[in-house]
């Protein structure tokens, strides 16, 4: 028997069957009691939960019953993020929401024994809409009180309208060869890099930052004050639209795989037997009959196995990297035989730290001689052996604010008095803020620390270099965030660096 | 990769030389190398304060004290400073990160001197203040065990993991690194401090208690940040693994491979 998970605008009817059908499951979930492991509620505080955040949006009621310390310890607060667990736990959540839901179905004698969560392929022409069924309030023969409906979602405008703009997101992280990257200041690869339990993890993986964390913020929209539930962590698991936009991600992990021969998830031991093995928690699931489901990843790894699989796992057109030896002239290597890329050496520095507000900032970043050197005879194919080219990544580091729910791009090189917009050929690519807030929080965790995002900046590097601008002392950075950032709420950003990865 | 990985840790081996070279000289360089000996001394309680100051500096020069607790330093607090080493290794210029991370290492070394000569003065004022030895070092103990258990505490540990913004280039850099050097330095002996104490007033197995409260503090040191509260914390985790390791199943015994997730029916 294998579930087949479908794309949401192709049902047939905004109402289709998967759809309609998700919406009574949830609606069972959401008439159960907090305490009760199956509830709507206890999935959303597995993913993430904060007391203060759900009282104020009045997600709490007087007359709830906490579950057990044991239930807490064992399930809530358990999502994975900056970490190469970030998939493999996704994956393992919405098969327990499956699960949850298709006992709900049967129940009320639906087809049980073939439904399966819709994605959201936000990426295809006319598909960036949020699907119709989510943005009712009411049921399709009319009457009130959607499950599927959600308040607290305010969209990209802020205004209610809830889209994705396309030039907001990317599926570049597909391009990478490696599902774990080298890390320190480099590429964090497709998945991510190595971790313990990480509920809160300080840099995030290729696709988790894209298109993952921009979805997220981009659907939530909101502020600190009137929070977008998909813009916060701790609230995100609340939002019905949640699991179609992971859906799609937990898609794009099979694409990925499926890709190239040469893409191949971690062995490495600790991955593949999960936290617990490393003496942190396990992953836990509660599953319907009062059954918990722990796992690890290597559990999770074979959807075929899992009896799942996608309406669709093609690529899409040539990711970036691919791409790359053509633009710069150069034969690309025989397939299986690209160089690991291991090496990650510091290029340039900001000066101090930036804070963004209003229509956005600017700063340089000063980039060291000699090693910008070493990138320019990489970028000729001067290394010697087989030509591999360098990869050059942008940090923004210690990345410290109230909002999630900021969105802005990067841009490199925008000259004075131009409209960054104008120069679509420098822009390195987008950041949404996903759990800045919870890592800013001076008695959190962090202690303030904030996050790191890592952003390739190697295209607009190649472009420079193609047009001989590269023999610069410093680049030039512009942060352009999607809508003005209020003066109340800054997001700072501690300081900004630029690494080279080489062989 | 995993040869690029080798090379990526070869900086870690002059530490570990020094790391082992400490613990080398702590265990059998004599008395030269050890800690001071006013720690154990048994008879000075009875005497007056300076009279017993006097003493104590009489049989134990100031070079004396430094060195051994810079030996100490070394053998038991080094080991903590090779985490936040990484991000000064990592967010430094090829040619500067030897420099980065020396000046790292000063500031961290400088903090725990310091914090050292205030302890050594701590413990003699207790070995003086409370006349019977076990007294003293249970009154240590109890205050290090309400210390571990306390909030403050978790507020230090968590500082520990702070990673700072550094700055790249010249004497920018230069201060960058042995300031985070000495923040971290703090962090980490306001999470060790309480256990360091008891440890100068044991007398007899100085060093197994060294060895011990090392291990512990290290262990203490993986964990990951967490929120302040009153609860017992540290020195679970090697044992955590080594339970995992004992229990661990395998993948494919896992229920989901008896089509678990196909419910209902």
């Amino acid at each position: 028997m294998t579930f087949t998970r479908q794309n949401v605008w192709e049902l047939g009817s905004d109402w289709a069957d998967p759809i309609l059908w998700y919406a009574r499951g949830v609606k069972a979930m959401k008439a159960r009691p907090l305490n009760d492991p199956t509830s709507w509620r206890f999935f959303g505080a597995m993913h993430g939960f904060d007391q203060n955040l759900w009282s104020q949006l009045g997600l709490l009621d007087e007359g709830d019953q906490p579950p057990s310390d044991g239930d807490m310890k064992t399930y809530w607060m358990q999502c994975q993020h900056g970490s190469w667990y970030f998939l493999p736990w996704h994956r393992g959540y919405l098969l327990a929401l499956e699960a949850v839901v298709r006992d709900a179905i049967a129940q009320l004698s639906g087809p049980s024994a073939t439904w399966a969560l819709p994605y959201w392929n936000y990426f295809k022409p006319s598909q960036n809409q949020l699907p119709p069924a989510f943005a009712s309030p009411d049921w399709p023969d009319g009457t009130g009180d959607n499950p599927l409906y959600v308040v607290q979602r305010y969209g990209p405008d802020n205004n209610g309208s809830i889209y994705i703009p396309t030039d907001q997101v990317d599926q570049n992280a597909l391009g990478d060869s490696r599902f774990v990257g080298p890390g320190q200041g480099g590429s964090q690869g497709f998945g991510g890099v190595s971790t313990g339990f990480a509920h809160s993890g300080q840099r995030h993986g290729g696709v988790e930052s894209q298109p993952h964390d921009a979805v997220h913020v981009l659907v939530g929209g909101g502020d600190d004050q009137n929070p977008g539930l998909m813009s916060f962590p701790d609230l995100a698991g609340l939002d019905p639209i949640f699991y179609l936009h992971h859906a799609n991600i937990d898609r794009l992990w099979e694409v990925w795989n499926r890709g190239n021969p040469s893409h191949a998830d971690p062995a490495d031991a600790k991955w593949v037997q999960g936290p617990a093995s490393i003496g942190e928690r396990a992953f836990a699931m509660p599953m319907p009959g009062g059954r918990s489901w722990a796992y690890t990843p290597a559990d999770t790894v074979s959807l075929s196995t899992l009896g799942y699989g996608y309406d669709d796992v093609s690529a899409p057109a040539q990711p970036q990297i691919a791409s790359r030896f053509q633009r710069l002239g150069m034969a690309p290597p025989e397939p299986g035989r690209r160089p690991a890329m291991a090496n990650v050496e510091l290029l340039g520095a900001s000066q101090g730290g930036l804070s963004l507000t209003g229509s956005g900032a600017k700063t340089s970043v000063q980039l060291d001689h000699a090693v910008r050197n070493k990138v320019s005879s990489s970028l000729q194919g001067m290394t010697g052996g087989a030509p591999a080219p360098d990869r050059i990544f942008l940090n923004l580091e210690n990345v410290r604010g109230v909002n999630d729910a900021t969105v802005f791009s990067v841009y490199i090189n925008v000259p004075e008095a131009d409209d960054p917009a104008r120069h679509p050929e420098l822009r390195a690519g987008s950041v949404g803020l996903f759990g800045v807030s919870k890592a800013s929080a001076m008695d959190g965790p962090h202690a303030g620390d904030g996050l790191t995002f890592v952003v390739e900046i190697t295209h607009v590097i190649d472009t420079l270099h193609l047009h001989g601008a590269l023999n610069v002392n410093q680049l030039h950075v512009s942060l352009v965030p999607r809508r003005e950032v209020p003066a109340a709420s800054p997001v700072s950003i501690g300081h900004i660096s630029i690494f080279r990865q080489s062989p | 990769m995993q040869r690029a990985a080798r090379r990526s840790d070869i900086w870690l081996m002059p530490f570990g030389a020094i790391i082992l070279i400490a613990w080398l000289m702590l265990a059998f360089g004599g008395s030269a190398f050890s800690l001071p000996a006013f720690c154990s001394a048994e008879t000075w309680s009875a005497l007056p304060l300076s009279v017993s100051l006097d003493l104590a500096r009489v049989s134990n020069t100031f070079v004396q004290l430094l060195l051994g607790w810079a030996l100490m330093v070394m053998a038991m607090m080094l080991p903590r400073a090779l985490l936040p080493l990484w991000h000064v290794r990592e967010r430094s210029f090829a040619r500067r990160r030897a420099r980065s991370m020396l000046l790292f290492v000063a500031g961290f070394v400088a903090v725990w001197m310091t914090v050292g000569v205030i302890l050594e003065m701590a413990a003699w004022l207790l070995r003086w203040a409370v006349p019977v030895a076990f007294a003293g070092f249970a009154l240590a103990g109890a205050i290090a065990l309400v210390w571990q258990v306390s909030p403050a505490k978790q507020w230090c540990l968590n500082r520990c993991h702070q990673r700072p913004p550094l700055a790249a280039f010249g004497m920018a850099a230069d201060l960058d690194a042995f300031r985070f050097g000495l923040k971290n330095g703090a962090a980490c002996a306001g999470g060790c401090w309480a256990l360091m104490l008891p440890m100068l007033l044991i007398g007899q197995g100085q060093l197994v208690a060294m060895v011990v409260v090392t291990l512990f503090g290290f262990a203490e040191s993986l964990e990951n940040p967490a929120r302040l509260a009153w609860r017992w914390r540290g020195g679970g985790k090697p044992l955590r693994i080594l339970a995992a390791r004992r229990h661990c199943v395998s993948p494919i015994s896992s229920p989901l491979r008896a089509g678990f997730l196909s419910i209902p029916p």
